[in-house]
Protein backbone atom coordinates (compact mmCIF):
# COMPACT_ATOMS: atom_id res chain seq x y z
CA UNK A 1 0.00 0.00 0.00
CA UNK A 2 1.23 3.38 -0.40
CA UNK A 3 -0.26 7.09 0.41
CA UNK A 4 -0.87 10.42 -1.54
CA UNK A 5 1.96 11.71 -2.97
CA UNK A 6 0.53 14.91 -2.12
CA UNK A 7 1.26 16.27 1.48
CA UNK A 8 -1.42 18.60 3.44
CA UNK A 9 -3.34 18.68 6.30
CA UNK A 10 -6.32 19.38 4.16
CA UNK A 11 -9.27 17.03 4.03
CA UNK A 12 -8.75 15.17 0.49
CA UNK A 13 -10.76 12.19 0.46
CA UNK A 14 -7.98 9.98 -0.83
CA UNK A 15 -7.20 6.65 0.63
CA UNK A 16 -4.16 4.36 0.69
CA UNK A 17 -3.51 2.82 -2.92
CA UNK A 18 -1.66 0.05 -4.72
CA UNK A 19 1.37 1.38 -6.35
CA UNK A 20 1.88 -0.30 -10.11
CA UNK A 21 5.79 -1.70 -10.91
CA UNK A 22 5.47 0.24 -13.77
CA UNK A 23 8.64 2.37 -13.46
CA UNK A 24 10.81 -1.16 -13.18
CA UNK A 25 9.18 -2.39 -16.63
CA UNK A 26 11.60 -3.25 -19.08
CA UNK A 27 10.56 -3.91 -22.75
CA UNK A 28 13.31 -3.19 -24.52
CA UNK A 29 15.92 -5.50 -23.34
CA UNK A 30 18.08 -2.96 -21.65
CA UNK A 31 16.02 0.10 -19.27
CA UNK A 32 18.59 2.44 -20.23
CA UNK A 33 16.46 1.83 -23.96
CA UNK A 34 13.74 2.39 -22.42
CA UNK A 35 14.60 5.09 -20.58
CA UNK A 36 15.57 6.88 -23.49
CA UNK A 37 12.26 6.24 -25.39
CA UNK A 38 10.59 7.64 -22.47
CA UNK A 39 12.65 11.19 -22.55
CA UNK A 40 12.33 10.84 -26.27
CA UNK A 41 8.31 11.39 -26.04
CA UNK A 42 8.83 14.07 -23.08
CA UNK A 43 11.20 15.97 -25.18
CA UNK A 44 8.43 16.02 -28.00
CA UNK A 45 6.01 17.06 -25.54
CA UNK A 46 8.48 20.02 -24.31
CA UNK A 47 9.07 21.15 -27.92
CA UNK A 48 5.56 21.10 -29.34
CA UNK A 49 4.17 22.58 -26.26
CA UNK A 50 6.82 25.84 -27.63
CA UNK A 51 6.05 25.35 -30.82
CA UNK A 52 2.52 25.37 -30.30
CA UNK A 53 2.72 28.53 -27.96
CA UNK A 54 4.63 30.41 -30.51
CA UNK A 55 1.50 29.76 -33.21
CA UNK A 56 -0.76 31.47 -30.43
CA UNK A 57 2.03 34.60 -30.09
CA UNK A 58 2.21 34.42 -33.95
CA UNK A 59 -1.60 34.70 -34.33
CA UNK A 60 -2.29 37.78 -31.59
CA UNK A 61 0.94 39.64 -33.30
CA UNK A 62 -1.27 40.07 -36.76
CA UNK A 63 -3.92 41.74 -33.75
CA UNK A 64 -2.95 45.21 -32.18
CA UNK A 65 -1.92 45.37 -28.42
CA UNK A 66 -0.40 42.54 -27.47
CA UNK A 67 -0.46 40.91 -23.83
CA UNK A 68 0.42 38.74 -21.81
CA UNK A 69 -3.14 37.71 -20.39
CA UNK A 70 -4.10 38.16 -24.80
CA UNK A 71 -1.59 35.35 -25.44
CA UNK A 72 -2.67 32.92 -22.34
CA UNK A 73 -6.27 33.18 -23.76
CA UNK A 74 -6.32 32.77 -26.97
CA UNK A 75 -9.08 30.51 -28.28
CA UNK A 76 -7.73 29.32 -31.17
CA UNK A 77 -10.53 28.98 -34.73
CA UNK A 78 -11.55 25.25 -35.73
CA UNK A 79 -9.52 25.98 -38.75
CA UNK A 80 -6.66 26.98 -36.44
CA UNK A 81 -7.03 23.91 -34.26
CA UNK A 82 -7.30 21.96 -37.78
CA UNK A 83 -4.24 23.50 -39.13
CA UNK A 84 -2.33 22.94 -36.55
CA UNK A 85 -3.16 19.71 -35.31
CA UNK A 86 -1.66 19.09 -39.10
CA UNK A 87 1.35 20.44 -38.33
CA UNK A 88 1.29 18.54 -35.06
CA UNK A 89 0.87 15.08 -36.92
CA UNK A 90 3.93 16.26 -39.15
CA UNK A 91 5.97 16.88 -36.62
CA UNK A 92 5.10 13.63 -34.50
CA UNK A 93 6.12 11.89 -38.34
CA UNK A 94 9.36 13.54 -38.08
CA UNK A 95 10.12 12.79 -34.86
CA UNK A 96 8.88 9.14 -34.07
CA UNK A 97 8.24 7.42 -37.76
CA UNK A 98 12.17 6.21 -37.49
CA UNK A 99 10.82 3.74 -34.68
CA UNK A 100 9.07 2.15 -37.38
CA UNK A 101 12.00 1.26 -39.09
CA UNK A 102 12.85 -2.39 -39.46
CA UNK A 103 16.63 -2.54 -40.21
CA UNK A 104 18.10 -6.08 -40.49
CA UNK A 105 21.47 -5.74 -40.86
CA UNK A 106 24.37 -6.04 -38.21
CA UNK A 107 26.79 -3.91 -38.03
CA UNK A 108 29.53 -6.23 -38.90
CA UNK A 109 27.23 -6.75 -42.21
CA UNK A 110 29.52 -7.15 -45.50
CA UNK A 111 29.63 -4.53 -47.61
CA UNK A 112 27.66 -5.01 -51.09
CA UNK A 113 29.84 -2.69 -53.66
CA UNK A 114 29.46 -2.48 -56.90
CA UNK A 115 31.56 -1.59 -59.49
CA UNK A 116 30.80 -1.97 -62.95
CA UNK B 1 -17.13 33.48 -21.47
CA UNK B 2 -18.00 31.43 -19.22
CA UNK B 3 -17.49 31.55 -15.79
CA UNK B 4 -17.48 28.14 -13.67
CA UNK B 5 -20.93 27.91 -12.18
CA UNK B 6 -21.72 31.23 -14.30
CA UNK B 7 -24.85 29.17 -15.74
CA UNK B 8 -26.82 29.73 -12.20
CA UNK B 9 -26.46 30.08 -8.79
CA UNK B 10 -27.09 28.82 -5.44
CA UNK B 11 -29.06 30.73 -2.56
CA UNK B 12 -28.36 28.02 -0.25
CA UNK B 13 -25.76 25.73 0.65
CA UNK B 14 -26.08 21.89 0.83
CA UNK B 15 -24.16 19.53 3.05
CA UNK B 16 -21.79 17.43 1.36
CA UNK B 17 -22.44 14.91 4.04
CA UNK B 18 -26.13 13.58 3.68
CA UNK B 19 -25.43 10.03 4.84
CA UNK B 20 -25.77 6.76 4.39
CA UNK B 21 -28.67 6.44 6.46
CA UNK B 22 -30.63 8.52 4.09
CA UNK B 23 -30.08 6.13 1.16
CA UNK B 24 -33.07 4.97 -0.57
CA UNK B 25 -34.54 8.64 -0.67
CA UNK B 26 -33.45 11.65 -2.64
CA UNK B 27 -31.35 12.78 0.31
CA UNK B 28 -31.79 16.14 0.08
CA UNK B 29 -34.84 18.20 -1.43
CA UNK B 30 -33.54 20.62 -4.57
CA UNK B 31 -32.67 23.72 -3.47
CA UNK B 32 -34.08 27.05 -5.48
CA UNK B 33 -31.64 28.93 -7.79
CA UNK B 34 -32.73 32.26 -8.34
CA UNK B 35 -29.71 34.41 -9.74
CA UNK B 36 -27.00 33.96 -12.19
CA UNK B 37 -23.77 34.83 -12.64
CA UNK B 38 -22.35 33.69 -9.42
CA UNK B 39 -18.75 32.78 -9.04
CA UNK B 40 -18.11 31.52 -5.22
CA UNK B 41 -15.02 32.01 -3.40
CA UNK B 42 -12.30 29.87 -4.02
CA UNK B 43 -13.40 29.60 -8.09
CA UNK B 44 -10.92 28.76 -10.24
CA UNK B 45 -11.16 29.22 -14.09
CA UNK B 46 -8.32 30.50 -15.52
CA UNK B 47 -8.70 30.18 -19.25
CA UNK B 48 -12.88 30.21 -19.62
CA UNK B 49 -14.39 27.69 -21.26
CA UNK B 50 -15.27 25.84 -24.33
CA UNK B 51 -18.61 24.42 -24.99
CA UNK B 52 -19.06 22.42 -21.89
CA UNK B 53 -15.45 22.04 -21.43
CA UNK B 54 -13.60 24.32 -18.62
CA UNK B 55 -10.04 24.69 -20.42
CA UNK B 56 -7.13 23.32 -19.42
CA UNK B 57 -5.89 25.51 -16.92
CA UNK B 58 -2.36 26.46 -18.65
CA UNK B 59 -1.19 26.85 -22.48
CA UNK B 60 1.37 24.66 -22.29
CA UNK B 61 0.08 22.23 -19.57
CA UNK B 62 -2.71 22.11 -22.45
CA UNK B 63 -0.08 22.10 -25.25
CA UNK B 64 1.14 19.09 -23.85
CA UNK B 65 -1.80 17.68 -23.45
CA UNK B 66 -1.97 18.42 -27.31
CA UNK B 67 1.05 16.59 -28.26
CA UNK B 68 0.18 13.42 -26.09
CA UNK B 69 -3.25 13.24 -27.93
CA UNK B 70 -1.64 13.47 -31.23
CA UNK B 71 1.11 10.82 -29.93
CA UNK B 72 -1.84 8.26 -28.90
CA UNK B 73 -2.86 8.83 -32.93
CA UNK B 74 0.34 8.14 -34.60
CA UNK B 75 1.27 5.07 -32.40
CA UNK B 76 -2.45 3.73 -33.33
CA UNK B 77 0.19 3.14 -36.43
CA UNK B 78 2.39 0.81 -34.46
CA UNK B 79 -0.70 -1.97 -34.66
CA UNK B 80 -0.09 -2.84 -38.22
CA UNK B 81 3.91 -2.65 -37.83
CA UNK B 82 3.61 -4.97 -34.95
CA UNK B 83 1.07 -7.26 -36.24
CA UNK B 84 3.22 -7.91 -39.44
CA UNK B 85 6.55 -8.13 -37.85
CA UNK B 86 4.27 -10.87 -35.65
CA UNK B 87 2.83 -12.65 -38.39
CA UNK B 88 6.49 -13.04 -39.63
CA UNK B 89 7.71 -14.42 -36.62
CA UNK B 90 5.10 -16.74 -36.47
CA UNK B 91 5.11 -17.61 -40.28
CA UNK B 92 9.42 -18.88 -39.53
CA UNK B 93 7.89 -21.02 -37.33
CA UNK B 94 5.42 -22.36 -39.26
CA UNK B 95 2.17 -21.29 -36.89
CA UNK B 96 -1.14 -20.01 -38.48
CA UNK B 97 -0.97 -16.21 -37.56
CA UNK B 98 -4.69 -16.87 -37.18
CA UNK B 99 -4.03 -19.28 -34.47
CA UNK B 100 -5.51 -18.21 -31.22
CA UNK B 101 -2.91 -18.99 -28.37
CA UNK B 102 -2.78 -18.37 -24.23
CA UNK B 103 -0.31 -15.30 -23.17
CA UNK B 104 1.87 -17.10 -22.25
CA UNK B 105 2.16 -18.33 -25.43
CA UNK B 106 2.45 -15.31 -27.27
CA UNK B 107 4.67 -13.53 -25.05
CA UNK B 108 7.06 -16.18 -25.93
CA UNK B 109 6.98 -15.55 -29.61
CA UNK B 110 7.25 -11.91 -28.82
CA UNK B 111 9.31 -11.07 -25.62
CA UNK B 112 12.76 -10.42 -27.44
CA UNK B 113 11.31 -8.60 -30.64
CA UNK B 114 12.48 -5.02 -30.24
CA UNK B 115 9.92 -3.51 -32.99
CA UNK B 116 7.13 -5.59 -31.34
CA UNK B 117 8.17 -4.13 -28.11
CA UNK B 118 8.57 -0.54 -29.15
CA UNK B 119 4.72 -0.83 -29.44
CA UNK B 120 4.28 -1.20 -26.07
CA UNK B 121 7.01 1.04 -24.85
CA UNK B 122 5.77 4.05 -26.47
CA UNK B 123 2.02 3.43 -25.62
CA UNK B 124 3.22 2.83 -21.89
CA UNK B 125 5.98 6.08 -22.21
CA UNK B 126 2.76 8.23 -23.31
CA UNK B 127 0.52 7.35 -21.04
CA UNK B 128 3.13 8.31 -17.82
CA UNK B 129 3.89 11.50 -19.40
CA UNK B 130 0.09 12.11 -19.71
CA UNK B 131 -0.28 11.80 -15.61
CA UNK B 132 2.78 13.15 -14.57
CA UNK B 133 1.56 16.81 -16.19
CA UNK B 134 -1.14 16.83 -14.64
CA UNK B 135 -0.50 15.37 -11.40
CA UNK B 136 2.29 17.79 -11.38
CA UNK B 137 0.30 20.56 -12.45
CA UNK B 138 -2.48 20.13 -9.70
CA UNK B 139 -0.20 19.41 -6.92
CA UNK B 140 1.91 22.20 -7.46
CA UNK B 141 -1.36 24.53 -7.21
CA UNK B 142 -2.80 22.15 -4.61
CA UNK B 143 -4.31 24.61 -2.38
CA UNK B 144 -6.09 26.52 -4.91
CA UNK B 145 -7.68 23.84 -5.99
CA UNK B 146 -8.53 22.28 -2.55
CA UNK B 147 -10.18 25.49 -2.29
CA UNK B 148 -12.22 25.32 -4.92
CA UNK B 149 -13.45 21.73 -4.12
CA UNK B 150 -14.37 22.73 -1.16
CA UNK B 151 -16.25 25.57 -1.93
CA UNK B 152 -17.82 23.15 -4.35
CA UNK B 153 -18.75 20.42 -1.71
CA UNK B 154 -21.39 22.59 -0.27
CA UNK B 155 -23.81 24.03 -3.09
CA UNK B 156 -26.15 22.23 -5.62
CA UNK B 157 -28.05 22.13 -7.34
CA UNK B 158 -26.89 18.81 -7.19
CA UNK B 159 -25.67 16.50 -3.64
CA UNK B 160 -22.60 14.94 -2.83
CA UNK B 161 -21.81 12.53 0.24
CA UNK B 162 -18.75 11.54 1.14
CA UNK B 163 -18.11 8.01 3.33
CA UNK B 164 -14.24 9.01 4.31
CA UNK B 165 -14.18 6.05 6.52
CA UNK B 166 -15.90 3.57 4.22
CA UNK B 167 -13.39 0.08 3.67
CA UNK B 168 -12.18 0.44 0.03
CA UNK B 169 -11.99 -2.74 -1.64
CA UNK B 170 -8.58 -3.92 -2.64
CA UNK B 171 -9.30 -4.65 -5.86
CA UNK B 172 -10.04 -1.00 -7.00
CA UNK B 173 -7.16 0.02 -4.65
CA UNK B 174 -4.55 -0.60 -7.62
CA UNK B 175 -3.24 2.19 -9.84
CA UNK B 176 -5.95 1.18 -12.35
CA UNK B 177 -4.28 2.39 -16.05
CA UNK B 178 -1.14 3.34 -14.13
CA UNK B 179 -2.70 7.02 -13.01
CA UNK B 180 -0.58 8.12 -9.79
CA UNK B 181 -2.73 6.99 -7.00
CA UNK B 182 -5.52 5.41 -9.56
CA UNK B 183 -9.05 6.58 -8.57
CA UNK B 184 -8.91 6.32 -4.55
CA UNK B 185 -5.28 7.58 -4.19
CA UNK B 186 -5.27 11.59 -4.82
CA UNK B 187 -7.36 14.32 -4.29
CA UNK B 188 -7.09 15.06 -7.56
CA UNK B 189 -7.56 12.08 -9.23
CA UNK B 190 -10.83 13.32 -10.80
CA UNK B 191 -9.43 16.10 -12.26
CA UNK B 192 -6.26 13.62 -13.73
CA UNK B 193 -8.63 11.72 -15.06
CA UNK B 194 -10.70 13.81 -16.85
CA UNK B 195 -7.64 15.19 -19.09
CA UNK B 196 -6.22 11.80 -19.49
CA UNK B 197 -9.17 9.92 -20.64
CA UNK B 198 -9.98 12.84 -22.85
CA UNK B 199 -6.29 11.81 -24.18
CA UNK B 200 -7.06 8.13 -24.17
CA UNK B 201 -10.54 8.34 -26.46
CA UNK B 202 -9.29 11.00 -28.83
CA UNK B 203 -6.96 8.67 -29.89
CA UNK B 204 -8.94 5.71 -30.09
CA UNK B 205 -10.42 6.04 -33.80
CA UNK B 206 -13.59 4.36 -32.65
CA UNK B 207 -14.33 6.29 -29.32
CA UNK B 208 -13.08 9.82 -30.39
CA UNK B 209 -13.15 13.44 -28.90
CA UNK B 210 -14.61 13.65 -25.61
CA UNK B 211 -13.76 17.13 -24.47
CA UNK B 212 -17.43 17.69 -25.19
CA UNK B 213 -19.19 14.34 -23.28
CA UNK B 214 -20.13 13.19 -26.56
CA UNK B 215 -19.15 9.91 -25.98
CA UNK B 216 -21.68 9.77 -22.68
CA UNK B 217 -24.01 11.94 -24.99
CA UNK B 218 -24.36 9.37 -27.33
CA UNK B 219 -24.33 6.32 -25.00
CA UNK B 220 -27.24 7.72 -23.58
CA UNK B 221 -29.13 8.52 -26.39
CA UNK B 222 -29.07 4.86 -27.25
CA UNK B 223 -30.05 4.13 -24.35
CA UNK B 224 -33.93 2.25 -24.62
CA UNK B 225 -36.79 3.06 -22.52
CA UNK B 226 -38.06 0.46 -20.31
CA UNK B 227 -41.02 -0.80 -21.55
CA UNK B 228 -43.94 1.32 -19.92
CA UNK B 229 -41.81 4.43 -20.50
CA UNK B 230 -41.49 5.66 -17.26
CA UNK B 231 -38.77 6.78 -15.92
CA UNK B 232 -38.38 8.28 -12.69
CA UNK B 233 -35.25 7.31 -11.07
CA UNK B 234 -32.11 6.44 -12.42
CA UNK B 235 -28.83 4.99 -11.17
CA UNK B 236 -25.26 5.39 -12.83
CA UNK B 237 -23.38 2.39 -11.05
CA UNK B 238 -19.02 3.45 -10.62
CA UNK B 239 -20.33 6.78 -12.31
CA UNK B 240 -16.75 8.04 -12.06
CA UNK B 241 -16.43 11.74 -13.19
CA UNK B 242 -20.25 11.86 -13.72
CA UNK B 243 -20.35 12.51 -17.12
CA UNK B 244 -22.52 10.05 -17.50
CA UNK B 245 -24.68 10.82 -14.70
CA UNK B 246 -24.84 14.51 -16.22
CA UNK B 247 -25.92 13.33 -19.81
CA UNK B 248 -28.57 10.95 -18.10
CA UNK B 249 -30.13 13.91 -16.02
CA UNK B 250 -29.79 16.13 -19.69
CA UNK B 251 -32.03 13.34 -21.53
CA UNK B 252 -34.46 12.36 -18.65
CA UNK B 253 -34.67 16.05 -16.95
CA UNK B 254 -37.69 15.36 -14.53
CA UNK B 255 -35.74 12.00 -12.97
CA UNK B 256 -34.19 11.99 -9.74
CA UNK B 257 -30.56 10.74 -11.14
CA UNK B 258 -27.60 9.17 -8.48
CA UNK B 259 -23.95 8.17 -9.49
CA UNK B 260 -22.27 6.33 -7.18
CA UNK B 261 -18.30 5.59 -6.91
CA UNK B 262 -16.01 3.93 -4.56
CA UNK B 263 -13.60 6.58 -4.90
CA UNK B 264 -14.39 9.99 -2.61
CA UNK B 265 -12.14 12.29 -5.11
CA UNK B 266 -13.93 11.25 -8.18
CA UNK B 267 -17.93 11.60 -6.79
CA UNK B 268 -16.43 14.91 -5.51
CA UNK B 269 -15.24 16.15 -8.82
CA UNK B 270 -18.31 14.76 -10.28
CA UNK B 271 -20.17 17.12 -8.24
CA UNK B 272 -17.97 19.96 -8.69
CA UNK B 273 -18.28 19.65 -12.42
CA UNK B 274 -22.02 18.55 -12.69
CA UNK B 275 -22.48 22.14 -10.28
CA UNK B 276 -20.77 23.92 -12.97
CA UNK B 277 -23.18 23.11 -15.81
CA UNK B 278 -26.28 23.41 -13.28
CA UNK B 279 -27.15 19.85 -13.38
CA UNK B 280 -29.27 18.53 -10.72
CA UNK B 281 -27.63 15.51 -10.14
CA UNK B 282 -26.73 13.70 -6.78
CA UNK B 283 -23.56 11.67 -6.22
CA UNK B 284 -22.32 9.27 -3.86
CA UNK B 285 -19.22 7.08 -1.94
CA UNK B 286 -20.87 4.23 -2.13
CA UNK B 287 -19.98 0.57 -3.60
CA UNK B 288 -21.54 -0.88 -6.41
CA UNK B 289 -22.26 -4.29 -4.12
CA UNK B 290 -23.85 -2.28 -1.40
CA UNK B 291 -25.36 1.46 -2.74
CA UNK B 292 -27.71 1.35 -0.05
CA UNK B 293 -31.07 2.57 -1.18
CA UNK B 294 -34.92 0.61 -0.96
CA UNK B 295 -35.44 -2.67 -3.10
CA UNK B 296 -36.54 -1.50 -6.98
CA UNK B 297 -35.73 2.12 -6.53
CA UNK B 298 -34.50 2.70 -9.88
CA UNK B 299 -36.46 2.28 -13.28
CA UNK B 300 -32.43 2.08 -14.53
CA UNK B 301 -29.68 0.90 -13.43
CA UNK B 302 -26.54 1.70 -16.06
CA UNK B 303 -22.61 2.05 -15.52
CA UNK B 304 -19.83 2.72 -18.27
CA UNK B 305 -17.12 0.82 -18.63
CA UNK B 306 -16.96 -0.48 -14.96
CA UNK B 307 -17.24 -4.00 -14.90
CA UNK B 308 -14.04 -5.14 -16.71
CA UNK B 309 -12.08 -3.11 -13.66
CA UNK B 310 -13.82 -5.45 -11.08
CA UNK B 311 -13.20 -9.08 -9.89
CA UNK B 312 -15.70 -11.59 -11.29
CA UNK B 313 -16.53 -12.87 -7.99
CA UNK B 314 -17.17 -9.08 -7.08
CA UNK B 315 -19.13 -8.42 -10.75
CA UNK B 316 -21.43 -11.09 -9.36
CA UNK B 317 -22.43 -8.97 -6.29
CA UNK B 318 -22.38 -6.14 -8.76
CA UNK B 319 -25.16 -7.96 -10.60
CA UNK B 320 -26.96 -8.83 -7.83
CA UNK B 321 -27.27 -5.34 -6.46
CA UNK B 322 -28.37 -4.37 -9.90
CA UNK B 323 -31.37 -7.04 -9.44
CA UNK B 324 -32.26 -5.38 -6.07
CA UNK B 325 -32.31 -2.29 -6.99
CA UNK B 326 -34.04 -2.43 -10.38
CA UNK B 327 -37.86 -2.26 -10.17
CA UNK B 328 -39.76 -4.91 -12.17
CA UNK B 329 -39.78 -3.37 -15.33
CA UNK B 330 -37.37 -1.72 -15.57
CA UNK B 331 -33.91 -2.82 -16.22
CA UNK B 332 -29.94 -2.77 -15.59
CA UNK B 333 -27.67 -1.96 -18.57
CA UNK B 334 -23.87 -2.20 -18.05
CA UNK B 335 -21.58 -0.23 -20.75
CA UNK B 336 -18.61 -2.72 -21.46
CA UNK B 337 -16.29 -4.25 -23.58
CA UNK B 338 -17.57 -7.41 -25.03
CA UNK B 339 -15.99 -10.72 -22.85
CA UNK B 340 -14.45 -13.19 -25.73
CA UNK B 341 -12.70 -15.37 -23.96
CA UNK B 342 -8.90 -15.73 -22.80
CA UNK B 343 -6.90 -16.72 -26.14
CA UNK B 344 -6.57 -14.76 -28.73
CA UNK B 345 -4.21 -14.10 -31.81
CA UNK B 346 -0.66 -13.71 -30.87
CA UNK B 347 -0.93 -10.15 -31.86
CA UNK B 348 -3.86 -9.46 -29.97
CA UNK B 349 -2.61 -11.68 -26.52
CA UNK B 350 0.18 -9.38 -27.12
CA UNK B 351 -1.57 -5.66 -27.21
CA UNK B 352 -4.10 -7.80 -24.16
CA UNK B 353 -1.49 -8.69 -22.28
CA UNK B 354 0.83 -5.41 -21.79
CA UNK B 355 -2.83 -2.91 -21.84
CA UNK B 356 -3.35 -5.21 -18.60
CA UNK B 357 0.41 -5.62 -16.85
CA UNK B 358 1.94 -2.59 -17.98
CA UNK B 359 -1.31 -0.22 -18.01
CA UNK B 360 -2.51 -1.58 -14.88
CA UNK B 361 -5.68 -3.34 -15.85
CA UNK B 362 -5.77 -6.13 -12.94
CA UNK B 363 -8.75 -7.27 -13.67
CA UNK B 364 -9.33 -7.56 -17.56
CA UNK B 365 -7.90 -10.93 -17.96
CA UNK B 366 -10.69 -12.24 -15.98
CA UNK B 367 -13.05 -10.32 -17.36
CA UNK B 368 -12.91 -11.01 -20.98
CA UNK B 369 -13.26 -14.98 -19.52
CA UNK B 370 -16.42 -13.78 -17.48
CA UNK B 371 -19.76 -14.93 -18.76
CA UNK B 372 -21.41 -11.73 -18.19
CA UNK B 373 -24.35 -12.47 -19.71
CA UNK B 374 -24.69 -15.77 -18.19
CA UNK B 375 -24.52 -14.24 -15.17
CA UNK B 376 -26.66 -11.37 -15.37
CA UNK B 377 -29.44 -13.89 -16.65
CA UNK B 378 -28.41 -16.36 -13.83
CA UNK B 379 -29.29 -13.06 -11.33
CA UNK B 380 -33.12 -13.50 -12.84
CA UNK B 381 -32.51 -10.60 -15.73
CA UNK B 382 -34.20 -11.75 -19.27
CA UNK B 383 -31.22 -9.81 -21.55
CA UNK B 384 -33.57 -8.17 -24.75
CA UNK B 385 -30.91 -9.54 -27.35
CA UNK B 386 -32.62 -7.11 -30.16
CA UNK B 387 -31.40 -4.37 -28.04
CA UNK B 388 -28.03 -2.38 -29.96
CA UNK B 389 -25.18 -1.30 -27.83
CA UNK B 390 -25.17 1.85 -26.52
CA UNK B 391 -21.86 2.41 -27.20
CA UNK B 392 -19.92 1.05 -30.28
CA UNK B 393 -18.02 -1.56 -30.17
CA UNK B 394 -19.21 -2.57 -27.10
CA UNK B 395 -21.13 -5.14 -25.23
CA UNK B 396 -25.07 -4.74 -25.49
CA UNK B 397 -26.47 -5.91 -22.41
CA UNK B 398 -29.94 -4.52 -22.17
CA UNK B 399 -31.25 -6.80 -18.83
CA UNK B 400 -35.22 -6.26 -17.91
CA UNK B 401 -36.00 -7.39 -15.01
CA UNK B 402 -39.11 -9.32 -15.56
CA UNK B 403 -41.75 -9.95 -12.91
Amino acid sequence: MATSKLKTDRPTYASDFIPSDVERAVFLGNPVLDNMMTSLIALGAEVWSNRRRMKVVEALLAEKGVTAEMIETYMPTAEQDAEWQKDRDRFIDLTYSPLLREGDLPVSAAFTRENK
Amino acid sequence: MLDRRSLFAATAAVGSFVGAALGGRKAQAATTYTSKNLSPAGDVNKRGTKGRFERIPELDLESKWDFVTGFRKFQQGFSPVAKARINKILEAKGIDPKTKMSYDEALKLVEDDLLVQTSGRTWVSNQQITWKIFQDYYHENADQYLDEMEAADNVGPGTLELNPDMEIPTYIQHEIHIQPGGYVGDAFAGHIYHHGTNSFSAGIPFLGDNEQDQIPIRSVERLPLPEDGKVMRILDMGCGIGRMTVALKERFPEAEVWGIDASGPLVRYAHMRANDLGIDVNFAQRLGEDAKFEDGYFDMVVSSIINHEIPSEDNKKVIAEAYRLVRTGGYYYPIDFRTSGDKGTAYNQYRRWWDHRWNCEPWSPEFVAFDFEGEIEKAGFTINRETKPAQFGFGARHSVKNA
